[in-house]
């Protein structure tokens, strides 16, 4: 119990591991994914920044460059010198769409900035293009007159100081955003190796996990191995045990018939003995009664001739019988005693060939005696298979119900590594408390009306017990018996041969 | 018995009734040797070796096999053994009828196995006849 619970237990653990695993694994790939995106947005936001920072300056140069066309301009009267003040007004529309453009949202502070920058840069260009059409005019003095009023002076300042501003001010967001994406970077990183480290750390588990459990697996199976071992030696000297016990039950049984037949013979003999003595004191008798009856006692004369032939009688019989008693214990024990040879044998052409053998009783009896198709062949001692089943079928033949016509129908089958048989018969059947008696020695059930010692059934079933197969009834009374075998398919000796 | 000096017939039976019977039956068939009686096989071996018995004359031996003290076929292992009684014929004369211990006996050198026959009248028949045997069979000088 203990082990199957621990079992369910690492069980349950290796799930939890493999869903770790795998939720390490996601969170990895997720966090890669969201942080590689936000990098790109860094990257695309720097990238403005800097074009943004650059469209500024231009538009600080490009006034830069209409004051020094101005003021060339003004200091030679040549025209020549004008050139980038015309060029940087070419520029200028394009210049301020680029700035706006890139301003942001128009609540933004580099949008009022941008507004302010580029409102500078109109009163810049507003005071030069003012000085620049009064010195074509030929008004040079009043051209001077306006530079020196520091109107043209004060929106230059105006637009450095707004364009600084703003260059400051994207600067500083490109330091933040520069610092954003580092830091963003190295969380990357770290996610990447937390992640690597618990997988690590998992798959180190996992294969801890695995190993316990194949260590467990190993002593599992060694235990089994050993309870295997232990309870096939177990079988086996239980099997040797029953073996000896059997064997010494055959012994048993053999001394003590051979010693109780001597006395036997002396009971038997003397009786003859006393018999013949008897018929010497019957013909001295009948001479004595011929002569001289008056001699004879009636006493004597009843024992002469009635009581000693009867007691003589008595002790015949009942010697002649314990005679028979003692050859069937013999014959059982002996039975035990002989070596099985193991051969092939046709159960159908035996029990046809039975079935002859008796064919006058079963005329006799109006009956018939059938081998089922599909009879197995099995490989056992072909003399004791052949013992039980003649004493079957005869027993079947002999307590045959009169009244009806008998049928003896011997079957049988295949099962895996055994055989069954079925010898069943209509006869008078057997009640049910005799169905263990009369497989017992000297026992009989039902009518006493057919002669027997009440051997054959425990001659069986010794004979089918030694065969390492097993014998079953089924019976009623008035309906008719089955007698059920077992063998096995191949006879395997339980020990070695005790015959000696 | 053509031979000069009577045979003496030593029965080694532990039964006394077997011993009776089989004395009874033997002289019914008129054998009148000398029968001697052992009811153990110690005794008998004793006398069997002993100076007596060497003076005797020829021998011949019923033998049953199974004695109290030990089993016919220890005696017949010692009779056969020793130089002046391995001539003597020996007749197992025993209930047992178990064929192992049958050949065993022949091969320690036995002349005769009989198994006594349980039903009285052939007993009866069987010693008979082995008394008419016994009145005709040579027997060698011991």
């Amino acid at each position: 119990m203990a082990t199957a619970h621990s079992g369910a237990l690492t069980d349950r653990k290796e799930v939890l591991l493999l869903l770790l695993g795998f939720a390490a694994l996601v969170a990895v790939g997720g966090s890669s994914i969201w942080l590689a995106q936000r990098n790109a947005a860094f990257s695309d936001q720097i990238a403005q920044t800097l074009e943004f920072r650059a469209e500024v300056r231009r538009m600080l140069v490009l006034a830069q460059n209409a004051e020094t066309g101005q003021r060339g301009y003004l200091l030679t009267d040549d025209v020549a010198y004008l050139a980038p003040y015309d060029a940087a007004l070419a520029d200028r529309s394009k210049r301020t769409e680029r700035v706006l453009a890139l301003a942001g949202p128009s609540e933004g502070v580099q949008r009022e900035r941008a507004d302010a920058l580029l409102k500078a840069v109109a009163a810049k260009l507003e005071e030069l293009a003012e000085t620049v059409a009064l010195q074509r005019q030929g008004r040079r003095d009043e051209a001077l007159a306006l530079v020196k009023t520091d109107r043209g002076r004060e929106a230059m300042i105006a637009v450095r100081r707004i364009a600084d501003e703003m260059v400051a001010h994207e600067d500083a967001q490109f330091a933040e955003r520069s610092a954003a994406s580092d830091l963003s970077a190295r969380w990357q990183l770290a996610v990447v190796l937390l992640g690597l480290l618990l997988a690590a750390g998992l798959a180190y588990g996992a294969q801890l996990l695995v190993r316990r459990q194949a260590r467990e697996i190993k002593a599992a199976q060694a235990e089994l191995k050993a309870a295997n071992e232990g309870l096939e030696a177990a079988v086996a000297e239980r099997t040797s045990e029953l073996v000896s016990a059997n064997q010494e039950i055959q012994r048993f049984a053999y001394i003590v018939s051979h010693d109780l037949r001597a006395p036997l013979v002396n009971v038997m003999g003397f009786t003859s003995e006393l018999d013949a003595a008897r018929k010497e004191l019957k013909e001295q008798f009948d001479a004595i009664a011929e002569g001289a009856p008056e001699l004879l006692r009636p006493e004597a004369r009843l024992a002469v001739e009635e009581d000693l032939p009867e007691a003589i009688g008595f002790i015949r019989t009942s010697t002649s019988k314990m005679d028979r008693l003692i050859n069937a214990i013999l014959k059982l024990s002996r039975e035990g005693r002989r070596v099985v040879t193991p051969e092939t044998i046709s159960i159908a052409d035996m029990v046809t060939a039975i079935a002859s053998t008796m064919h006058q009783q079963t005329a006799a009896a109006n009956a018939e005696i059938v081998a089922a198709a599909g009879l197995p062949v099995l490989v056992s001692d072909r003399l004791a298979i052949e013992q039980i089943m003649q004493n079957l079928i005869e027993n079947a033949v002999k307590y045959l119900d009169r009244s009806r016509p008998g049928r003896i129908v011997v079957s049988g089958r295949r099962r895996g590594a055994f055989v069954d048989f079925s010898i069943e018969d209509n006869g008078r059947g057997i009640d049910a408390k005799d169905h263990e008696r009369v497989f017992e020695l000297f026992r009989r059930a039902g009518a006493q009306d057919q002669p027997g010692e009440g051997l054959g059934l425990a001659f069986v079933r010794a004979t089918v017990r030694r065969l390492g197969g097993s014998i079953r009834l089924d019976s009623e009374p008035g309906r008719g018996s089955t007698f059920h075998l077992t063998f096995p398919a191949v006879y395997r000796p339980q020990s070695e041969s005790q015959a000696a | 018995m053509n031979t000069q000096r009577p045979v003496t017939i030593v029965m080694i039976e532990d039964d006394g009734g077997h011993a009776r019977l089989i004395e009874k039956n033997v002289r019914r068939a008129g054998v009148n040797n000398e029968i001697r009686h052992f009811a153990d096989g110690t005794s008998a071996l004793a006398f069997l070796q002993s100076q007596e018995a060497a003076a005797n004359g020829p021998m011949l031996i019923l033998l049953d096999l199974n004695l109290p003290d030990m089993t016919g076929i220890d005696i017949l292992t010692v009779l056969k053994a020793h130089e002046r009684l391995k001539r003597a014929p020996v007749i197992v004369l025993t209930t047992t009828d178990d064929k192992v211990e049958i050949q065993r006996c022949y091969d320690l050198g036995c002349n005769v196995y009989i198994t006594k026959p349980v039903d009285y009248e052939t007993f009866a028949t069987a010693i008979r006849q082995l008394g008419l045997f016994l009145s005709v069979m040579q027997v060698p000088d011991a």
